[in-house]
């Protein structure tokens, strides 16, 4: 076979592993997984170089379809896993990803430190409004008054607001998707990946299982607005934040926010630390010479 | 003399605590053994304080008991600490006499010290530095003087500390010390007691405590990341790497919680960097699901747990070996957990770098299970050659196992090699699921069983470890003595008097606590009759950890009581003494059967 | 929403224009395979058949057009490429529910050749190369054929049972 020098190196199929999801057919998903590989095979870098980090959920099943090294870890630990890998190793491409339940519930605490700490990875919620694993239990994004087996009479709490809590939270790359539009979830998370700093997608990913019609990708394709149509700054944290406050009524697709001038990298400043102390390094041995009394 | 044990106690801002770093470092200069244990308030600052340090010609087992010399700065604060710093007729007081107190009415209710001093301390240290902070240099001074600690090494000591602080002061503090020298000379003691000089040279010791030990035990044993959440008394662990890690090309995290800490550790080590993480009883009650974690997923990691006193908060600022129970069992499933403890600041060392090479070895967490003692005591300790460690490295596939690489090969050892991101090749699926072979999730019972198995088989080499056990004594000895981590040392003490009184015992302190080593402890018993397993803790955890997995011979007991009541090696000696008698009791009866 | 990126019908060749319609036709039957993968594992094999069906159909067409495109430009390099394009005749995840009928499993299938047609129906008039606005018009009669056949299957089958799977069958389970 023939390529031409202009061709990338990897195909998105390059980025598909034999496993077969077993979502249920017509999870939105199927869709979020196809637009990483697109996302992957256009960022070009080897499967072996990635190293991709989940939660526990249906969502967080997704590593497992790549052939990048995966981590399917433990309900809402992702975050601090994937920035211990990071800083272990800052070559790696690293991706996060898992539910609303796994990042906004249980893991909510690491997200403002994953963004104050901002290491260069992307972390891609499926943020369905519910618990899909578990069968269909109130999520904290689920709307209010939303009734689910956890919430009898309809939920009594406010839904979180990913994209409003992590833009408060600092972070400088924030946007959101949805699988009825795959040409622009796949750009948004090719960009995701390539802005130097932590990246935060949030995709309107359908449970076709025990989401709601109006969460369903017919209903996304019907209501949906792009950033770029309502005229949109994404270099304005505020204008962000004011559109973003629309979460749970119109579903905004595009990049709410992209900071021009990224911010440092806490694993760029650790290698930085590195490279201006490692001068001074010494056998190892010789760590034990502070405790001589001379 | 050989040996000498200091008790002094003051408030915060009297500096008795500096003044007992002045002496243990000044100890390590002139090449005695020594070790120091502090204990404080609840106060962040200016509490009571105190301090006992230990001088002796020989090594050091533990903090020793009654005190040689007792030093109150203040009664108020001295009585507070009361079970940490028994005085009995053998001891020399020292005191000030601000207090007021006559020297035939100093508050030690029942016992007659051996002499009794009052001296004018506070008025001393203004004399010479125009300030009574100055008082614990004239403490020094008076010590040296009156128990000949050479001075040189502590006037060193003073030099150094003060040097930032400009030449006045190091003079001021100089004098200081010359007063409270003068003062010991003037009022020489009825029976002279003086220190053996020291057996060894200059710079032939190092003086640190078990935390830093362990942090820089980790460094030679390669690791190269450390991620953690600050709780006392396991943070000077975060604080050594914060300082030194970066020289080595690592790095660290102060996470948002222990949860975070132990994450980002994991993290690490399955992007292939040797990692470890610090903590105390609370934060070990969070990091449980992520053990579990590291379990399946085969993933080396060093846990360290510097028990303190619990359950909850408890007691952070006590020792307490009561912990046991959660480092082996703490799980959801069946996990099999190596759990290692150091007795001392000087074998943490070698306890650190065992802990690093048997999670890489083995491919799994290890508990190094220390405790606040071990942890925050300082001890003087030889030099360590490094060169006699082996530094063990994960096993990474080679080239042909990385075609058709399956990251959880069934072998026969257990051991399946290990790849990380950035190789290729070796991309695998690591997860918390119950996986095949080659990584990917499965539910099957007879897969979980065969991985159950490997996971467990590969382990038990471990068992089979005599380096992990230290055994000493007759072993045909009827006697035994059992102990581990910090009070192994008074329970050695004990071993060391009951022998001198002709009692046939023996000693087991075991390093690796869990699993129990069967057969180890089926050969130590075997000659066994009765004895004492001596440990820290209400329920006596690894004598119960013992009977579950060995036969214990039915007469041998448990002698444990909750942290911070200090232990005294008498009172093993004694205990030891009844079982010694028991025994008679018992051969006798064995002898009227036959 | 657009189906494709970077594709520059105005100056499609005809070399390109195949490679794309290979392309589409690929994506297809990929598709189709995963539809039928996901149908197994969620244990309908009618639909899965019947995917699996369709999967050899659009494997045929992708045969048939790379070998014209084989015989007209031989091993010269392909310029378009399979990431640029996304769901042209590839039925839609969210078309696939699990209990899901024959008959709505032809339902995706009609509208996936509806989808072809329109992209084919488009795409003639924005191309300029003769050459390719006839290929454009032969592939967009072709899935106007495939669209009658598919009619022809669903009025072949009995109307869909009043009580379905989805009613009948056991409840998700918890994992
Ligand atoms: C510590 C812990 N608590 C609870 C669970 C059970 N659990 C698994 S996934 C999940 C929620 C899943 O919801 P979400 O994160 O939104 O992912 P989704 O399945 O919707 O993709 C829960 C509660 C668990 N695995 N671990
Ligand atoms: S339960 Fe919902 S989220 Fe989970 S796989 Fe099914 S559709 Fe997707
Ligand atoms: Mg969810």
């Amino acid at each position: 076979m023939t390529t031409s020098p202009t061709l990338p190196t990897f195909q998105a199929k390059d980025f598909k592993s034999d496993l077969k999801p077993i979502w249920c057919p017509g999870c939105g998903d199927f869709g979020v997984v196809q637009a990483i590989y697109r996302a992957l095979s256009a960022v070009g870098r080897p499967p072996h170089e990635i190293a991709f980090v989940s939660g526990i959920g249906c969502s967080s099943r997704i590593p497992g379809y790549t052939t990048a090294y995966g981590f399917n870890s433990v309900h809402g630990r992702a975050l601090p896993i994937a920035q211990g890998i990071k800083l272990a190793n800052p070559d790696l491409l690293v991706l996060v990803a898992g539910g609303d339940g796994d990042g906004f519930s249980i893991g909510g605490g690491h997200v403002p430190h994953a963004i104050r700490r901002n290491m260069d990875l992307t972390y891609i919620v499926m943020d369905n409004q519910i618990y899909g694993l578990t069968k269909g239990q109130l999520s904290p994004t689920s709307p209010k008054g939303l009734k689910t087996v956890t919430s009898e009479y309809g939920s009594l709490e406010e839904a979180v607001n990913p994209l409003l809590y992590v833009l408060a939270y600092g972070a400088n790359f924030v946007a959101q998707g949805t699988p009825a539009d795959m040409a622009g979830l796949a750009d948004i998370i090719e960009r995701a990946i390539r802005y130097p700093g932590f990246s935060f997608v949030n995709v309107q990913s359908p449970c076709v299982t025990f989401g709601e019609e109006e969460q369903q990708v017919k209903a996304h394709r019907a209501n949906m607005k792009t950033l770029a149509s309502v005229g949109h700054d994404a270099t304005s944290r505020i204008a962000a934040m004011d559109l973003a406050q629309q979460y749970g009524r119109t579903l905004h697709t595009g990049v709410f926010y992209e900071n021009p001038t990224p911010p440092t990298t806490m694993d760029g400043l650790v290698r930085e630390r590195q490279q201006a102390q490692v001068g001074e390094a010494k056998p190892r041995a010789r760590v034990l010479e502070r405790f001589i009394q001379k | 003399m050989s040996d000498l044990v200091i008790g002094m106690a003051g408030s915060g801002g009297d500096g008795i605590v500096s003044a007992g770093e002045s002496l243990i470092s000044s100890a390590a200069y002139e090449g005695y053994y020594a070790m120091m244990t502090k204990s404080f308030g609840s106060q962040v600052r200016g509490g009571e304080s105190s301090c006992r340090v230990r001088l002796s010609t020989e090594r050091v087992l533990n903090p020793g008991g009654t005190l040689d010399v007792a030093v109150a700065l203040n009664w108020e604060d001295f009585l507070r600490f009361g079970a940490e710093l028994p005085v009995s007729g053998s001891t020399v007081v020292i005191y000030e006499s601000k207090t007021g107190v006559a020297p035939d009415k100093i508050p030690l209710v029942g016992v007659a010290p051996l002499e009794v001093f009052a001296v004018p301390i506070g008025d001393m240290a203004k004399q010479a530095a125009g300030s009574d902070k100055a008082k614990n240099t004239v403490v020094l001074g008076l010590i040296s003087g009156w128990f000949g600690i050479p001075r040189a090494g502590i006037l060193r000591g003073l030099a150094k500390k003060f040097a930032r602080k400009g030449e006045e002061l190091v003079k001021a503090n100089e004098k200081a010390f010359e007063l409270g020298e003068a003062f010991a000379r003037e009022h020489p003691l009825a029976t002279p007691r003086t220190l053996d000089p020291p057996t060894a040279g200059q710079g032939s010791k190092m003086l640190t405590d078990g935390n830093d030990m362990c942090a820089a035990a980790s460094v030679v044993a390669g690791c190269e990341f450390f991620g953690g959440y600050p709780i006392t008394p396991s943070t000077e662990i975060m604080q050594f790497y914060t300082r030194e890690i970066w020289k080595y090309g690592g790095a660290v995290i102060q996470a948002e919680d222990e949860i975070a800490g132990v994450g980002a550790a994991l993290g690490a080590s399955f992007a292939g960097t040797k990692s470890m993480t610090a903590t105390s009883g609370p934060g070990m009650s969070l990091k449980t699901e992520i053990l579990g974690l590291a379990t399946i997923a085969e993933i080396p990691l060093v846990v360290v747990n510097v028990q303190r006193g619990g359950p909850s908060t408890g007691l952070p600022t006590k020792p307490e070996q009561s912990d046991l129970f959660q480092a082996a069992f703490s799980a959801h499933g069946d996990v099999l957990r190596p759990v290692l403890a150091p007795t001392s600041v000087g074998d943490t060392f070698a306890v650190t770098v065992a802990a690093f090479n048997i999670a890489e070895h083995f491919q799994t967490p290890v508990i190094l299970l220390s405790d606040q003692e071990v942890a925050q005591r300082k001890e003087v300790v030889d030099l360590i050659d490094t060169s006699r460690f082996e530094i063990e490295e994960r096993r990474r596939p080679n080239a042909t196992e990385l075609e058709n690489y399956a990251r959880f090969r069934l072998t026969e050892d257990g051991i399946s090699p290990i790849s990380h991101p950035g190789m290729k090749g070796g991309n695998y699926q690591g997860a918390g699921i119950e996986h095949n072979e080659q990584g990917n999730p499965t539910a099957s019972g007879k897969i979980h069983e065969k991985m159950n198995e490997k996971r467990f088989k590969k382990l038990q080499p471990l068992k089979h470890r005599k380096d992990l056990f230290r055994v000493e004594g007759n072993p045909n000895a009827p006697l035994a003595l059992v102990s581990w981590g910090s009070i192994a040392g008074v329970a050695e003490e004990a071993y060391g008097r009951a022998r001198a009184e002709g009692l046939d015992v023996k000693l087991m302190v075991p390093w690796l606590v869990y699993p129990i080593a069967e057969e180890v402890f089926r050969d130590f018993f075997a000659s066994v009759k009765s004895g004492l397993v001596v440990e820290s803790s209400y329920q006596g955890q690894f004598y119960r950890l013992l009977r579950m997995f060995t036969d214990v011979p039915g007469c041998v007991r448990s002698f444990c009581r909750s942290g911070a009541n200090p232990i005294q090696p008498r009172e093993i000696v004694t205990a030891l003494r009844a079982a010694a008698v028991d025994l008679q009791h018992n051969v006798h009866q064995v002898a009227s059967q036959d | 929403m657009e189906k494709t990126r970077s594709v520059d019908f105005g100056a499609l060749t005809l070399k390109d224009a195949l490679d794309l319609a290979t392309l589409v036709e690929e994506e297809a039957k990929d598709r189709y395979e995963e539809l039928g993968d996901q149908m197994e594992i969620h244990h309908n094999p009618e639909a899965a058949t019947f995917f699996r069906w369709m999967r050899r159909i659009e494997s045929k067409h992708e045969d048939q057009l790379a070998m014209r495109r084989a015989e007209l430009f031989g091993t010269a390099p392909r310029t378009v490429r399979r990431e640029m394009i996304f769901d042209i005749e590839a039925p839609e995840y969210d078309e696939a529910r699990a209990a899901m009928t024959v008959r709505e499993a032809l339902g995706a299938a009609l509208r996936s050749e509806e989808k072809a047609f329109a992209f084919f129906d488009a795409a003639v008039s924005q191309v300029r190369d003769a050459a390719v606005r006839a290929l454009f018009e032969e592939l967009r009669a072709d899935e106007a054929e495939h669209q009658r056949l598919v009619q022809a299957e669903i009025d072949k089958l009995p109307p869909d049972p009043l009580v379905r799977a989805d009613d009948e069958g056991d409840e998700p389970v918890a994992q």
